[in-house]
């Protein structure tokens, strides 16, 4: 059958980073193809590339057999191309009804119409959204029917082909059957969607064909009838997983952080845990657990969490970023850009940047000792010395989260809260920057980690505390841990909701 | 590295830091054009047109360096800060009538840095818009100066300072003190924390909350320390005419913010050095000058000043 | 109860009740100061409404699509002297060309900013120094006088008692914004833009037309308005930059607008432009000097952009449990 949209040969670089190599990827009409791969494998990428979001470096992409470019996001959409990305795309001052016919072509100038409305509740109900009011203000929705919202949103459009890019990552069960429904509902009607995923049991359950991508390559394509789970882990991956963690280590002691009753009104409702030194902790959770939300409020930058944190015997006041620097604690956030490091400083400046009473001399900032402090520091992240005075921002996202930890590096051993340790990070800084944090615990710190990466999370933490809608299911310790019981936290809470 | 190459490669790292940035390329480009029709002016190089330059610029310098730290510090721009230069000629001519120089300065001084201060605080803790604030606190201290002046000049009594108008090798007094209060600005950017803090501000602010800087009280010390300087601008001016005048400060906002981006001080902040930005100014005021001496009027010098101004902010784009 | 908070918690709604209080407070004080409030003092309410409203409407427009036009005082300038000085040639002539100029101005601005990737303050910034420039040179920094004095007649004669030619086409250009943004697509577009700039583009809608055409229509309200005050005035001169932008900006912050974007009404902001307004004509009434009205406008503008900082929650979080803290103590 001839494709419907096909992918051939594409490239595409950012910078020096090389994210797709020589792709080619087709789907059939009517089929739910489901596109794999590991985070930066360069699923988001091609699929950015072929609803115009990105231009290609190289390569074509072909619609109904032709060749034909994608310009941009609107000319996809005349091609009847329809794209729910990863990151919300909802305007939350508008009401439900103007978000789910927000870009549409077409739509009068004057657009209160009836049959806009009527058209748009019927979009909603096939996603399970009979019970919103249209004319409820978005951002008050919970994240997970913005997600739904979305997908209606490309109902309404009359699309051929629709990117779905990790749709389910923020769902409910209730919700994930809604979409599941959905997209049967249209496959019925002979659309083709491409829906990209992590999880191998939605794949398998839901999707016709498969694709695979790995470090921006293809891996293989094939029907999903012909290729077994345990194969496509393989595929993905592409290496066993002991050579990408290292050993844990055997150091232990007492508790050397103590929470208790962790608040974040309306996220966190009352979270305990300890971490003895030497050890990783991560918490799992989906989008909405209050994971991250908790390592933020252990950071100090929540302002309004409150509950007990002991370090070392000795109560920290939480909220107060000063407080814990001067105990040790240091936050590596998963936004570089954004919250993490100053992009357009010097990497040295940035090594330094929360370490000025270890480099100041008189009572100045001198440039021998900060240099000699980011040399020391850049050695034992192993950044290349060289880089020392380049901006920060012309690194690689690897480099970048070395600089990241290695400014958390203090004199004694602390405390290092990390949001998504890897985010953006190509695979072989990944496992230089797993034996960097095994290395630091071995030298006494302790970790509190989050990660949506299930892999990352069986293959790193010493201890697994899954969370789900803001309070703790289980912990596990390092010889319990398993992917499945973790995803059957996360997602399946069964018994956390009888309970509730 | 080996010692030997030490300041070698110190002086190498020298040069680009002051010439070559991302955002500064107009102003080697401003310099050299300067410097080439300053040639072929009669009279701009003749001794009392650069004194009365150097007079008019150093004014304006104070206030350019006071809004290169606001610009650095990640708050764009203060559109009060000449009227802050304003009000503190006037503090300064009133209490010169208590017969004390100190007094006087003393006076002015703390006047403008409060006041600046103040602003800092409310951008700081309620991160209220910078550039908001300073058009309200624009409003109030114009509105509040003529209520008390009654829209008059306020005459200095005495002659406490008329050193202030001495010149000193040459160079008038307030030539050196804006050369002193420049290095003041760029040791404190460069070697003191708080420098470092307020460069890191404008970096990214999000960032700089994460490493564990405190935004308000590095704000309230960024305009703490641009108020004084404009205070210190106030003064010269009090000294020069011999008096105070809401007028004096009028139009020098928008020299500095222009001085400020000719030099290649980032708009969105946290790059920057007060010595670039005096280079920026000598391009703004000598271009000035010479437009003025080759016959074209004063009207000009405003749509000079705007479109300079555009064509740095344009340079900063991608 | 809920249902009430909620209302007030709609910008529009807030404005309108911060109007009415106001209104309110005035009518009483002149009450007591024995002044009569009748169709003159109504009259010049809404002359005041019509010298900052059309201003405050285009930078309002810009807020909601998450910008911040500050060339809006001079364009406000060069439109009047331009309308004034081509206008001896016919005053809806004069009037169309600074519109015209207004339109090119906003358009060339927008198309700099999109194209260069820079923030609308700095752009702005530029196109305020030099539209303040062209006026400088257009009038040789002096003011420049009308002479058709009919037209300064036309403008102020008051119709059906309370309105002016001014202040009735402001009326218009606010209600015609009002339906743009309630019932219109492109209304829907903007504060699209305004709330989420990716996620409108992602969407499909083309945010940079949008972005294009505020600003189109920002500078395009600002010339007519600063025209039209001159055409009122018989005069038109290049300076006073500040004396239109401390109102403008703050009628848009107090008719809730919010910098952060996607936030705004144009009848929220014509209730804010009337708040101002009435403080003004009440201050006139009352009889205090003028330098009084700079420092209320001033003083107000402050309160307003501390309620718009996005700390200020987390200040008054930290205050309460302070409180609570120092009480529990005791």
């Amino acid at each position: 059958m001839m494709p419907v949209i096909e992918a051939r040969n594409i490239s595409k670089n950012f910078g020096r980073f090389q994210a797709l190599r020589n792709v080619s990827f087709s789907a059939a009409p009517g089929e739910v193809h489901a596109l794999c791969g590991e985070n930066g494998a360069g699923k988001s990428t091609l699929v950015k590339i072929l609803t115009g979001v990105l231009q290609p470096d190289d390569g074509q992409t072909l619609i109904g057999g032709e060749v034909h470019g994608i310009a941009d996001t609107q000319h996809a959409q005349a091609l009847k191309i329809g794209y729910v990305s990863q990151e919300l795309s909802i305007a939350p001052h508008l009401s439900v009804l103007d978000n789910v016919w927000l870009g549409c072509r077409g739509v009068p100038l004057l657009h209160r119409r009836n049959e806009l409305r009527e058209r748009a509740r019927r979009a909603l109900n096939l996603v399970g959204l009979a019970h919103l009011s249209l004319e409820r203000r978005a951002g008050t929705l919970a994240l997970g029917e913005q997600q739904l919202v979305e997908i209606a949103r490309m109902m309404v459009r009359d699309v051929a082909v629709l990117f779905l890019d990790e749709p389910t990552a923020t769902l409910s069960d209730r919700e994930i059957e809604c979409v599941f429904s959905a997209i049967r509902e249209l496959r019925r009607n002979g659309k083709t969607m491409i829906y990209i995923s992590h999880r191998l049991g939605e794949v398998m359950d839901l999707c016709d064909r498969v694709t695979i991508l790995r470090n921006g390559e293809n891996v293989i394509s094939t029907d999903v009838a012909d290729i077994s789970r345990g194969k496509l882990v393989e595929h993905m991956l592409g290496r066993s997983l002991s050579e990408m963690y290292p050993q844990a280590g055997g150091m232990s002691s007492v508790g050397a952080l103590e929470i208790r009753g962790l608040m974040v009104p309306g996220k966190i409702r009352g979270l305990d845990f300890a971490v003895p030194r030497g050890k990783i902790l991560c918490l799992a959770g989906q989008m909405g657990s209050g994971a991250t939300e908790a390592v933020r409020a252990l950071a100090g930058l929540v302002h309004d969490a409150t509950g007990s944190v002991v370090l070392d015997g000795m109560p920290l006041k939480l909220g107060s970023v000063h407080t814990l620097l001067e105990r040790n604690m240091r936050f590596v956030s998963e936004d570089r850009a954004g919250e993490g490091l100053f992009l357009n400083l010097s990497v040295e400046e940035n090594f330094a940047a929360t370490q000025f009473d270890v480099v100041r001399r008189f009572g100045l900032l001198l440039p021998a000792p900060v240099r000699e402090l980011a040399e020391r520091l850049a050695d034992i992240v192993t950044v290349n010395p060289d880089r020392l005075r380049s901006r920060c921002g012309d690194l690689s996202g690897g480099n970048q989260q070395k600089i990241a930890i290695g400014r958390c590096i203090t004199p004694g051993s602390g405390i290092l809260l990390m949001n998504e340790p890897t985010r953006g990070v190509d695979v072989g800084a990944r496992a230089e920057i797993y034996a960097l944090m095994r290395q630091l615990c071995d030298q006494g710190y302790a970790v509190v980690m989050t990660s949506t990466d299930l892999e990352e999370v069986v293959g790193l933490a010493d201890m697994v505390l899954t969370m789900y809608r803001g309070a703790r299911v289980s912990l596990y310790g390092r010889d319990e841990i398993s992917a499945s019981r973790i995803l059957l936290d996360i997602t399946h809470p069964l018994t956390y909701e009888n309970a509730a | 590295m080996s010692p030997k190459y030490f300041w070698v490669e110190r002086l190498m790292a020298f040069r680009p830091r002051l010439w070559i940035s991302t955002h500064g390329a107009l102003l080697p480009l401003g310099l050299a054009l300067l410097l080439l029709t300053a040639m072929f002016t009669p009279g701009f190089l003749s001794a009392p047109n650069l004194l009365s330059l150097v007079n008019t610029a150093s004014v304006i310098g104070c206030v350019a360096v006071a809004m290169m730290l606001i610009t650095i510090s990640g708050n764009v721009l203060s559109f009060a800060l000449g009227v802050t230069t304003g009000c503190s000629a006037m503090m300064f001519a009133w209490l010169t009538g208590y017969e004390s120089g100190l007094l006087a300065t003393v006076g002015a001084l703390v006047f403008s840095t409060v006041v600046t201060g103040f602003q800092g605080l409310l951008i700081g803790l309620f991160r209220a818009n910078p550039i908001i604030v300073s058009i309200a606190a624009l409003g109030l201290m114009t509105g509040a100066a003529e209520l008390i002046s009654q829209g008059s000049m306020i005459y200095a009594s005495g002659s406490q300072l008329q050193g202030l108008n001495d010149t000193f090798w040459s160079v008038p007094a307030s030539g050196w003190v804006l050369l002193a209060l420049v290095l003041l600005a760029d040791f404190i950017l460069r070697f003191t924390r708080f420098g470092r803090n307020i460069v890191m501000l404008g970096s990214n602010m999000t960032a700089a909350k994460a490493a564990g800087i405190s935004l308000w009280r590095t704000t309230v010390g960024v305009y703490a320390l641009a108020g004084l300087f404009s205070g210190i601008a106030g003064i010269l001016l009090a000294a020069r005419y011999n008096a105070g005048s809401l007028e004096y400060g009028i139009g020098y906002d928008y020299s500095a913010i222009a001085a400020v981006l000719v030099g290649g001080t980032f708009i969105g902040g946290g790059e920057g050095t007060a010595l670039r930005t005096l280079a920026g100014l000598v391009v703004i005021t000598g271009a000035g000058a010479i437009l003025l001496l080759h016959g074209v009027s004063t009207e000009y010098q405003f749509l000079f000043t705007g479109l300079v101004l555009l064509v740095a902010v344009l340079v900063q784009g991608r | 109860m809920t249902s009430i908070s909620r209302l007030i918690a709609e910008p529009i709604i807030r404005a309108c009740v911060l109007f009415l209080f106001v209104a309110l407070v005035f009518a009483v004080s002149a009450v007591f100061a024995g002044v009569v409030v009748d169709a003159t003092t109504m009259f010049s309410v809404l002359q005041n409404f019509a010298m900052i409203g059309l201003v405050a409407l285009g930078l309002g427009l810009t807020v909601l699509i998450g910008e911040f036009d500050l060339s809006v005082a001079g364009m406000f300038i060069l439109g009047g002297c331009v309308a004034v000085i081509v206008g001896s040639n016919g005053p809806v002539f004069g009037l169309a060309v600074a519109v015209l100029i207004g339109i090119a101005g906003g358009i060339i601005q927008a198309l700099l900013m999109i194209r260069l990737g820079l923030n609308s303050v700095a752009i702005t910034l530029g196109g305020l120094l030099t539209f303040t420039g062209i006026a400088h040179v257009l009038t040789e920094s002096k003011s420049v006088l009308f002479n058709d004095l009919s037209v300064a007649l036309a403008m102020n004669v008051p119709v059906l008692g309370v309105f002016s030619l001014r202040s009735l086409i402001t009326i218009a250009c606010f209600l015609a914004g009002g339906v743009l943004i309630t019932y219109t697509r492109i209304g829907r577009d903007i504060v699209a833009t305004g709330s989420n700039r990716h996620a409108a583009r992602v969407a499909g809608v083309s945010t940079s037309h949008m972005l294009v055409g505020v600003f189109a229509v920002s500078g395009a309200l600002a010339a007519l308005s600063g025209a039209l005050l001159s055409f009122g005035l018989s005069a038109a001169s290049p300076t006073g930059l500040s004396n239109v932008m401390i109102p403008a900006i703050a009628a848009v912050i107090l008719g809730g607008g919010s910098l952060s974007g996607g936030v705004g009404h144009p009848i929220g902001i014509a209730a804010g432009v009337l708040v101002l307004a009435i403080v003004r004509s009440g201050l006139t009434v009352l009889g205090v000097s003028p330098s009084v009205h700079e420092i209320v406008t001033g003083a107000l503008l402050l309160v307003v952009a501390i309620l718009d900082g996005p700390a200020l929650g987390e200040r008054l979080y930290q205050f309460k449990s302070m409180v609570t803290l120092r009480v529990g103590s005791i």
